[in-house]
């Protein structure tokens, strides 16, 4: 115990009438990577937010190197040395590398006048650390998803931290920028530095940490060497029962086609050809950036298709709105729910009867009875857990969350569905319900196209799998000869190989 | 869980609370008539505030929805003079032969017509140029004050004061009746639009995520369209009865009327940045506006030191209604 670094005891922590945390306690070592796992919602961003400051514990006690610590503000875990990487990673986008380092760091004595050399100098070392290679005056915003994480850390470096906090910090990365990530960790702790990594990943989790504390239902279920646990066990641990990840879709597609795509090109694809089956889930692989979302886009009118056709149940579709595609029978649940799926200050009700109220009206009025007639059905098929449909979304969990932008769309019976990263961020439980509700859709006759970042989740549940690279179709596997490996060759290999 | 559904409710019955604590209050300090009743909870007095508050109150039920939406108007007060002028200045000045009633009719029309495809061309621009409704309304504010003081060469057109067709017009639509009628018509009218109608779900979702709307199809740029241009005529409208009313078309008329409409939607629990709000609250705003208005003109308050007192209440009722995390 000498060498523990921080120590939570006994954390509580209740948002209006919901307890985030219950009883929690944390044991971080110094120079340990120390994952923090849990299903969503079990408590691990609000524990990792209350040891940085940002939010504040109803109850319990935090003591950081053996001394009593009063965390009220950033600022103060600043003091100790504790940093965090948000999930959303919190930077001032129209400000430069060096000013996001820089301001509020209360290692860098500001002057009266910003002094661009003094904050060159000092941010210099810190992102060659990181391996940032960026100019200090590059404007945030300029950065990509995996440049910006970077410079989020070098910032908490630079902020003298001897704890990192890291929330969800693979929920946007790919592979490649996983690795370079996994690599400036292990070198971090190398230094002495802990890192306290909050993640749903298995795999990500067992290769990195030394520790694993599980997380549910608020309260801490235990702690595990990582060397001496394995997925099952913990999984085990926070679920309390094992996961169905074997196996490929158990339903073949029909042989009717529902679409074909055909040299399509935009902005930022080239290129892409394929036929979509009815019954028939196609997954899109792809590093972050590789234009899996712009397919979604060019397909939903969101985008401007530059040439190619796009044919949908026999008849060539060029929508310029996603009003338009969804006339011609075309979902888009969209990447990330927050900005671009809900209305955040809208009921469950609300929300998931949004794209269908045009049936659901006499007159402009909205015809409520006959409205829960048809959502009820969907919110049960989805195995949709809240108290009741007038609830806030905002209030419900991220899967429960992602169910109600699913219902929207299950309300509108398109024949080509796409799913942009359904299961990103949500807990195991809301992931199966998901493999499921896209087996049923399959079986019922529609075509599914299933982004995901997580290539076991692509194997489970897709019939053919359509690699994309920087905007082109580099290769279509179907399941029975693709692996994980196969796939993601190529994502990242360029042609190049000869 | 109880709580969390209590919450709602009991923000909603603070500001309720507050208008019943002002309106306790103006009826404690009220001054006494000759009889020995209170003046302020006079039926004559009650009904005066009633109409004082009707103009305003009609333009920020509108502009609940344009804030619901994200947005704001600046531009109703300018609209509400340009209509004031277009009704006087058809009311004396067109169709000398046209009988009463239709000379009425079309003196209206006119106004609430031109009113109307002002607040139009607001939407359309905010819609389709994407320019933040703050320029947008700000520039229509200025472009139309100067369209009412250019059509009427910047003079106040007279009406009301011979017996004809102005007198007839004034005499109908400055009725107390008539003005609060149209009021609560429209209150209800709103009320019933933005909580029954797919058009006021449309409202709301829009400025809660226009992002996600737009992923969802909804039509923004028909609903925003169709927003700006109620506003138009419902400013418009306001206007008309303002001319009927102060038996003039000013063009100078309805200066900072904007900001008096923005403060009652503001008082009523409406967030500025959209997409939370309702109707009802709105009109609990308008009345608590009106209420303060009357309790310190009643005790001889200086205007002056009336604003200041306005300011606080403005940003007490804010804070009390604010969200906590």
């Amino acid at each position: 115990m000498s060498n523990s670094i921080l120590q939570a005891i006994d954390i509580g922590k209740r948002f209006g009438g919901v307890a985030a945390l219950r009883c929690v306690n944390l044991e971080i070592q110094a120079g340990e990577v120390h994952a923090l796992m849990g299903e969503n919602g079990a408590g691990k961003s609000t524990l990792a937010r209350i040891i940085a400051g940002v939010v504040r514990a109803d109850s319990g006690s935090l003591v950081v190197d053996g001394q009593p610590a009063a965390i009220a503000s950033p600022r103060d875990a600043q003091r100790l040395g504790i940093g965090i990487i948000h999930q959303e990673l919190d930077l001032f986008p129209h400000l430069t590398a060096g000013e996001n380092m820089v301001v509020g760091n209360l290692c860098f004595q500001e002057g009266r006048l910003a002094r661009f050399r003094r904050m060159e100098l000092f941010c210099r070392p810190f992102l060659e650390q990181v391996d940032l290679r960026c100019g200090v005056h590059t404007p945030a915003a300029s950065l990509s998803i995996a440049q910006r994480q970077l410079l989020a850390i070098a910032r908490a470096l630079s902020m003298n931290a001897r704890l990192l906090l890291m929330d969800e910090p693979t929920s946007a990365l790919f592979h490649d920028g996983v690795e370079r990530l996994f690599g400036l960790i292990r070198g971090l702790r190398g230094r002495g530095v802990s890192v306290v990594y909050v993640s749903h990943k298995m795999d990500e989790i067992l290769r990195l940490a030394d520790r694993v504390t599980v997380l549910r239902d608020g309260q801490t279920v235990g702690t595990r060497e990582a060397a001496s646990t394995d997925a099952a066990e913990l999984i085990g641990m926070m679920v309390g029962r094992e996961l169905e990840m074997a196996g490929g879709p158990r339903l073949r597609a029909s042989d009717e086609v529902a679409m074909t795509v055909e040299g399509l090109r935009t902005g930022r694809l080239c290129d892409i050809s394929f036929t979509l089956h009815r019954g028939e889930v196609l997954g899109v692989a792809g590093l972050v950036g590789a234009g899996r979302s712009q397919l979604g886009a060019a397909l939903f009118g969101l985008d401007r298709i530059h040439s190619g056709s796009i044919n949908l149940g026999g008849a060539p579709l060029y929508a310029r709105s996603p009003g338009e595609a969804m006339r011609r029978g075309i979902g888009l649940v969209p990447e990330d729910r927050r900005l671009q799926g809900l209305m955040m200050n809208m009921s469950v009700r609300e929300n998931g009867t949004l794209t269908v109220l045009g049936r659901m009206q006499r007159l402009g009025f909205i015809r409520g009875a006959f409205a829960n007639g048809e959502l009820e059905p969907v919110a049960r098929q989805l195995a949709l857990h809240c108290q009741s449909l007038d609830m806030c979304v905002s209030d419900l969990s991220g899967g429960n969350q992602q169910k109600v932008l699913l219902a929207r769309w299950l309300l509108l019976h398109p024949q080509v569905l796409f799913l942009d990263d359904p299961t990103r961020g949500i807990d195991v439980a809301a992931k199966q319900d998901i493999y499921r509700l896209i087996e049923e859709l399959a079986a019922s006759g529609m075509a599914v196209i299933l982004v995901s970042s997580e290539l076991p989740e692509l194997l489970r549940c897709c019939h053919r799998i359509l690699v994309l690279r920087e905007g082109r179709m580099t290769a279509i596997y179907d399941s029975a000869e693709a692996t994980q490996e196969k796939i993601m060759a190529s994502a990242t290999v360029s042609e190049a190989r000869g | 869980m109880m709580r969390r559904m209590m919450r709602p409710m009991l923000r909603k019955a603070q500001s309720l609370a507050a208008l019943a604590a002002i309106v306790a209050l103006a009826a404690l300090i009220s001054p006494v008539a000759a009889d020995g009743s209170r003046i302020f909870l006079q039926i004559g007095n009650l009904t005066d505030i009633l109409r004082q508050i009707s103009l305003i109150g009609m333009i920020s039920l509108a502009m609940t929805l344009v804030i619901l939406t994200g947005g704001i108007d600046l531009s109703v007060g300018s609209t509400l003079a340009l209509s004031t002028a277009l009704t006087a200045m058809c009311l004396t000045r067109v169709w000398p032969n046209a009988s009463y009633s239709s000379h009425i009719a079309l003196a209206m029309a006119t106004a609430l017509a031109v009113s109307t495809l002002a607040g139009a061309m607001n939407g359309v621009v905010v819609a389709t140029l994407r320019i933040q409704p703050f320029i947008v309304t700000l520039a229509s504010m200025i472009g139309l004050r100067g369209l009412a003081k250019w059509l009427t060469d910047n003079e106040n057109i007279d009406i009301g004061f011979g017996r004809d067709v102005a007198a007839e017009f004034a005499a109908v639509f400055r009725q107390k009746a008539i003005v609060v009628g149209s009021f609560v018509c429209a209150a209800a009218v709103f009320w019933t639009v933005l909580t029954r109608t797919v058009f006021g779900r449309y409202v709301r979702a829009i400025g809660d995520n226009e992002k996600a709307a737009e992923y969802a199809g909804l039509p923004i740029r028909r609903t925003k369209v169709w927003v700006y241009s109620l506003t138009g005529l419902v400013a418009g409208f306001a206007g008309v009865l303002y001319a009927a009313e102060n038996h003039q078309g000013n063009p100078n008329a309805g200066v900072a009327y904007e900001l008096d409409a923005i403060a009652a939607v503001v008082i009523g629990g409406t967030r500025l940045s959209g997409g939370k709000g309702t109707v009802s609250g709105t009109i609990v705003g308008a009345l608590i506006m009106g209420v303060l208005t009357n309790m310190l003109r009643l005790n001889n308050v200086d205007s002056n030191v009336e604003m200041m007192i306005k300011a606080v209440i403005i940003v007490l009722a804010v804070a009390v209604q604010r969200e906590r995390d």
